[in-house]
């Protein structure tokens, strides 16, 4: 594939609120980052981090309705890509401080899920809920851009 | 419209080692074929026990809770647990959420049956 000379610095999308459909912005956004040039091992990263925030906005912030959306955005911002993921805001989204560890969870202290958080803060620079004008959460992540090392340029 | 790889999941003996393997994305819609999988090999006196993925598969945050349900089985039978055929990227999930001090990780089936052997001959 040949690639613009003017390269294209953003990306919107938006999902239907039904698992499994993280997939499609996974694969959409993974596309966007190695056309942006980012490594492979960043763009896994990319791919999980994303999943779990959407699986979060299509569980927790839209409560599993189907008639609702679940919107993302991607933009360049200097050596930063930055994803917004926003559902419509049935339930404001309020995760516990602190997950439980894997210690814990064995333990039989709480739900075995509730990973999805901890996964995203290790695996992006730059993560949290934002504000937004109107209803919903918003979830930001940001990766600082690794550029895939090319050899003999 | 199911848009995952949907698993299917085989279980074999090698060598007195239950191999469950893996094949497709480890989501929340797989919790009752891994479970059914897994009290089938302990109906049948597994000790080893080992989760054989395939390279290219995705696994989730609700996946990854399936298998810590899985560790709390087999800690509960005194079994032991290994996992293999694992990315590069999803051994370091593993290690993140503290799933690898719980299943040792090795690169492939051949390295874990030997791990096991190990084990069972220490």
């Amino acid at each position: 594939m040949t690639y613009s000379t003017n390269p294209i610095t953003s990306l919107e999308l938006t999902l239907p609120n039904e698992l499994g459909y993280e997939l499609v912005a996974r694969d959409a956004v993974a596309a966007f980052a190695r056309r942006l040039g980012m490594s492979l091992d960043q763009i896994d990263d990319l791919k999980t981090a994303l999943c779990e925030a959407c699986i979060n906005a299509i569980e927790h912030g839209n409560s599993l309705k189907p008639d609702l959306r679940v919107e993302i955005s991607c933009r360049v911002e200097d050596e930063r890509l930055v994803i917004e993921v926003c559902d419509e805001g049935v339930c404001p989204f309020a995760p516990k401080s602190e997950p439980l560890s894997i210690m814990e969870k064995l333990a039989g202290l709480g739900s075995l899920r509730g990973m999805g958080l901890m996964l995203i803060s290790q695996l992006c620079d730059e993560s949290g809920f934002v504000s937004r004008n109107g209803t919903g959460n918003c979830f930001r992540l940001a990766f600082q851009r690794r550029h895939v090392t090319r050899l003999g340029r | 419209m199911m848009l995952e790889d949907e698993l299917t999941v085989g279980t074999r003996d090698r060598e007195g080692v239950a191999i469950i393997d893996l094949g497709g994305d480890v989501t929340t819609f797989a919790e009752e074929k891994i479970n059914s999988a897994y009290r089938e090999v302990t109906n049948k006196g597994a000790r080893f026990v080992l989760l054989n993925f395939r390279q290219n598969d995705y696994i989730n945050s609700a996946g990854i809770a399936i298998l810590i349900g899985i560790v709390t089985e087999v800690n509960r039978n005194h079994q032991k647990l290994a996992v293999s055929g694992l990315s590069q990227h999803f051994q370091k999930i593993f290690r993140m959420v503290g799933l690898a001090q719980y299943a040792e990780i090795y690169q492939s089936e051949d390295e874990a049956i030997t791990g096991f052997k190990r084990l069972n001959a220490a």
